[in-house]
């Protein structure tokens, strides 16, 4: 085993995905996702219409992704099913955040 | 290395049928579900009974596992014999099936690591390998929004060197985190991901950014929340108040008169200070001084005789 250390500077720009670097990030082809985004089970991408080449996603799109892609592959579900325990993560966390918010944790 | 024994992870005899390994997989996957498990250790075993399954489930891993791994106990030193898969075809998709192989062991790393991106043929007819992409999450305090973090990160990426063995080759970043970032933010080091091979480009590292859960104050996006405990003087008749805040300093907040507890209080622009900064929300507790110190004792008494009119069950239902 190797060890280096770098030292790197991070810009605070927002990292944006294009839907190639989507795929890779989350081992995907290309068409799941446009398929996702077209019958409304992924959100809108940040940039362009119908025009693939200039989606883009964001933090929040990509946890999405790699849920969805977790509950139809480990357990054979159909993509609708997979949106809707993404939906119910989110609620999860948004409640959990409101418990916080109100000293109740 | 330490030998894992994946068989022993998922509960399931060396035989198993696919269909086996597979529900046995699913019953886990829900005992350990982060989201609802209340297993103390359940994030440590979800990792692990992913990478089992990620494994068992893909019969070419399976069936290479299975040759390396006849005869070895969990726990027992191993080290995979050079060609130790040789005859076996990987498919080009790597990683752990959509989980973070990032999480998965040296083990796992060493035996199924390289396995990933998609190959393709060079200019000169060699195999070129586009770097892997890293995800990693880096946990700030939320001091550390204000003021800016260094954090190390460290990676592996197995590497064939030109005997054809696989090492695991590691590497330490020292991350300068800059002021102004938000929870949940995605920051790209181009580049920095794993190595590229026959000439291809690095991937790139993603880090997430997370914030550990703060004493006093709740991050809410860019906002953050916290109590402001005030005396029934101090809510009844206003008053100016001290607040301290994340970075150290501190500001004086004007509560006006007639305040209950559960009223927020905005504060704008005192949130995380992002490009567009976020707010201050208080929200305001009445914390009433105890009877046992007799002048408040004596003041209570009075106050209960001399305002026997008040009902604050009414009062309450009333301003709901």
């Amino acid at each position: 085993m190797t060890r280096t250390e770098t030292l790197v500077q991070a810009m605070l720009d927002e990292a944006l995905l294009s839907l190639d670097e989507l795929c890779r990030a989350a081992a995907v082809e290309p068409e799941w996702v446009a398929q996702r985004v077209d019958e409304g089970l992924l959100p809108p991408p940040v940039a362009g219409g119908a025009v693939s080449a200039v989606w883009r996603f964001d933090a929040p799109a990509l946890r999405r992704v790699r849920c969805m892609v977790r509950i139809e592959r480990d357990f054979e579900a159909p993509a609708e099913l997979a949106a809707l325990v993404a939906d119910l993560q989110d609620e999860i966390e948004r409640l959990r955040l409101r418990l916080r918010r109100g000293g109740l944790d | 290395m330490q030998f894992k024994d994946y068989y022993q992870v998922l509960g399931v005899a060396r035989e198993a049928s696919a269909d086996e390994i597979k529900k046995a997989y699913r019953r886990l996957a829900r005992k350990y579900h982060p989201d609802v498990s209340k297993e103390p250790d359940a994030a440590a075993r979800m990792s692990e009974v992913n990478e089992a399954n990620a494994v068992l489930s893909d019969a070419e891993r399976r069936a290479a596992y299975d040759a390396v791994g006849r005869g070895r106990q969990q726990g027992e030193t191993f080290t995979p014999p050079p060609d130790w898969d040789a005859g076996f075809e990987f498919s080009g998709r790597g990683g752990g099936n959509g989980h973070d192989a990032g999480e998965f062991s040296d083990f796992f790393a060493e035996l199924f690591g390289r396995m990933g991106g998609n190959p393709r043929r060079g200019a000169r007819g060699g195999f070129e390998m586009p770097g892997e992409d890293h995800h990693a999450k880096i946990v700030l305090d939320l001091e550390d929004a204000w003021r800016g973090a260094t954090r190390q990160v460290t990676l592996r990426s197995p590497r064939v060197d030109a005997e054809g063995h696989v090492t695991l080759e590691s590497r330490t970043l020292d991350v300068k985190i800059p002021a102004g970032v938000k929870p949940g933010q995605l920051i790209r080091l181009a580049g920095q991901g794993g190595a590229g091979s026959g000439g291809a480009p690095s991937g790139d590292l993603f880090l997430e950014v997370q914030f550990k859960p703060h004493p006093r104050f709740t991050v809410d996006g860019v906002d953050i929340v916290a109590e402001l405990p005030v005396a029934p003087w101090e809510a009844a008749l206003g008053a100016v108040l001290p607040v301290e805040l994340p970075d150290g300093s501190s500001l004086k907040v004007r509560l006006p008169a007639g305040a209950q507890s559960g009223r927020s209080l905005t504060v704008r622009g005192k949130g995380l200070p992002a490009p567009t900064p976020g707010n201050l929300e208080l929200v305001v507790r009445v914390v009433l001084p105890s009877a046992h110190d007799p002048r408040a004792r004596a003041l209570y008494e009075q106050m209960a005789s001399e305002l026997a009119d008040f009902d604050a069950r009414a009062q309450a239902r009333a301003s709901s």
